[in-house]
């Protein structure tokens, strides 16, 4: 099914691009090229791909439990914020403590930022959706506000950080390449999730809160408690998101250095079909597609922009899928 | 009263203009039970037709024809999918978004050579004072000095309201989104009625990217809205899914823009990120206000099934 929405939105946007005087083939050969070209391309890859999985499994997880929590930009923007703070906080710290610590403080971050979502939700009645969604926009510009004062490098002309004490950098997994260890921290976290889900009490409760709150009430599982543990939950694998891609990718936190990630974490979720484990392929996707598009641009002028274009049209194709087969089985 | 009070009020009714035409058309489609989450997108397809085609034609009337189109069509897209396919709505609207933003930037760069985006200019929509009224001391430049397209939101706002209230199509859009089997066991077509209540909130929203570009800025420039559908949504909320209640939301949403435009100049002692963070935690404060009497359309976000004999 999913597949079968990413071959029409292809098919879609090639329409575009020969309405631009373009050769699809072309362009989607070069798009090929930039993303699985050289080992370095596959690197860089890699790194886009790893905070999508990380934040694309929390999402996944929520959604299984009917919470849409659309947060993810800006608990991932404050996760990368707490990273900072901590990494230039501590910059003595022996060398494997320090992006451990930081990275937790990222987890930490984000895990409170959900948490104050859920609360507002469970104590007031706000539906969580417009909670997250407005919480992205504070969260967002908390990271500004901190950038221009007390954590901004003077002098830099545009907001961002200091460098952080190399001490906090996320250790390479392949020398001279860009790429990091984070992608090892996100397969691990998807297999985790996938077997939360599937093998724990946890996931059971999950999944019959999903697919029938009435069950779940018959069954005896507590809707409020099940909610706080999954917004927490992909609220800290947000954070790790943002954390990682401060530590390892940009090695300072930058204005805006997280937009979109949230949401394209929602996209690839049900790109998976909610399930954990199809968000490896999902994610790599997302960010081989990302890290080709701009090659593409080089190289023979198709616009970049049009990978936003297959990312939103197969989103519609695969939710609009999604649809039918439920209402299938409704009837 | 001083000159830069005045000013301040005149901006903050300026800078309403945008969300209160989208406010509007969020309240059309949510109101027949569509979540207008897609309102952003709309808003930017309707911000990049506008600005094309009145560049191409010279004529801001095609311009603005351009952005209930660009409006419609994104709407065409929700209608379908959460209608005849019926796929969540919320996502759905996260999705168009996400497809707006990167078709509006694909497009514009098709303009332009080796894949650059053009700057496309346009004259802004100029003031059109009212004859006498615009006179008045305070009101005038507040009220009665206003681009044409800010006098067009008023009037909608109250259209709306007698639509929605008084008229008989306006009572059947309500029902469906209350209870849409009901109207469709008096013979009522609820898909029919979404379909149309959501088409009709995309050219809103289309006219309020319109304001945005025609009559605010005089261009297009990739994800031009930033959140603006968002903070639209939110303001339709905070007004209860009535025309003047969202007024009033857009307004207090507005003058926080406007002041934090102003920080500088009035010396206030904090920084323009907390004020603009403000119209979203006072969403937030206004929402957990009302909590659960904040009562949605009852049937908002389920899709209609016609039950089998």
């Amino acid at each position: 099914m999913s597949l079968a929405a990413v071959a029409l939105a292809f098919a879609a946007s090639a329409l575009l691009i020969a309405a631009a005087g373009k050769n699809p083939f072309v362009a989607y050969g070069a798009l090929l090229q930039g993303s699985f070209g050289s080992w370095d391309r596959i690197a860089v890859g890699l790194n886009k791909a790893t905070p999508y999985l990380l934040a694309g499994v929390g999402v996944t997880l929520c959604f299984r439990a009917r919470v849409i929590n659309i947060g993810g930009e800006g608990q991932i923007a404050l996760g990368g914020l707490a990273a900072t703070w901590v990494a230039l906080k501590f910059p003595q710290a022996p060398i494997v403590v320090l992006p451990a610590l930081s990275l937790g403080a990222g987890a930490l971050a984000g895990a409170l930022w959900a948490g104050l979502a859920a609360a507002i939700r469970l104590r007031r009645g706000v539906h969580e959706v417009l909670v997250t969604l407005l919480l992205n926009f504070v969260g967002v510009l908390i990271v500004s506000e901190v950038l221009q004062g007390d954590l901004g490098e003077t002098g830099a002309g545009f907001p961002q950080s200091p460098l952080l004490a190399r001490a906090a950098w996320l250790p390479r997994l392949v020398p001279r390449t860009d790429l990091h260890v984070g992608i090892v921290l996100a397969a691990i976290m998807v297999v985790m999730a996938h077997v939360a889900l599937w093998r724990t009490p946890f996931g059971f409760r999950v999944r019959v809160l999903g697919a029938s709150p009435s069950a779940a009430a018959y069954a005896g599982i507590s809707p409020a408690r099940t909610f706080v543990s999954v917004m927490l939950l992909s609220g800290a694998l947000a954070g790790t998101a943002g954390a990682v891609e401060v530590l390892g990718v940009h090695y300072r936190l930058i204005e805006g250095f997280a937009t979109g990630f949230g949401f394209n974490a929602v996209a690839i979720a049900l790109l998976a079909a909610l399930n954990p484990i199809a968000v490896l392929p999902a994610g790599l996707f997302f960010g081989f597609l990302e890290t080709g598009a701009l090659a593409m641009q080089r190289a023979v002028g198709v616009p970049s922009p049009l990978v936003a274009v297959i990312q939103g049209l197969t989103m519609v194709f695969v939710l609009s899928a999604m649809g039918l087969t439920a209402g299938r089985e409704r009837a | 009263m001083p000159d830069a009070f005045v000013e301040f009020l005149s901006a903050a009714v300026r800078i309403a203009t945008p969300l209160l035409f989208a406010a509007l058309g969020g309240i059309l489609s949510e109101r027949a039970g569509v979540f207008a989450v897609g309102l952003e997108g709309m808003m930017l397809a309707g911000a990049f037709t506008g600005v094309v085609a009145t560049y191409g034609t010279g004529m801001v009337a095609v311009g603005l024809l351009a952005s209930v189109a660009g409006g419609m069509l994104l709407a065409a897209v929700v209608a379908t999918a959460t209608t005849r396919f019926r796929a969540d709505q919320m996502v759905t609207g996260l999705a168009v978004n996400i497809l707006a933003l990167g078709l509006t930037s694909y497009l514009l760069r098709g303009f332009g050579a080796r894949g650059e985006a053009p700057i496309i200019r346009v004259t802004t929509l100029p003031p059109l004072p009212v004859p006498w009224l615009g006179d008045l001391p305070v009101a005038g430049p507040v009220l009665f000095r206003q681009p044409l397209l800010t006098y067009g939101a008023v009037a909608l706002t109250v259209g709306m309201f007698v639509f929605l209230v008084r008229t008989r199509p306006g009572l059947t859009l309500r029902a469906v989104g209350e209870n849409p089997t009901a109207v469709f066991a008096v013979g009522g077509n609820p898909v029919r009625v979404r379909v149309a209540a959501v088409l009709a909130g995309g050219a809103l929203a289309g006219l309020g990217g319109a304001v945005l570009s025609l009559q605010q800025v005089g261009t297009f420039t990739d994800g031009m809205t930033h959140g603006r559908g968002y903070l639209a949504l939110a303001a339709i909320i905070v007004g209860r899914w009535m025309p003047g209640g969202a007024l009033v939301g857009c307004l207090v949403f507005g003058a926080a823009d406007a002041l934090q435009l102003r920080v500088q100049a009035l010396r206030l002692p904090v920084s323009s990120y907390v004020i603009q963070m403000l119209p979203y935690v006072v969403s937030l404060a206004v929402l957990a206000g009302l909590g659960r009497t904040a009562r949605l359309p009852a049937a908002i976000g389920v899709p209609f099934v016609r039950e089998r004999r």
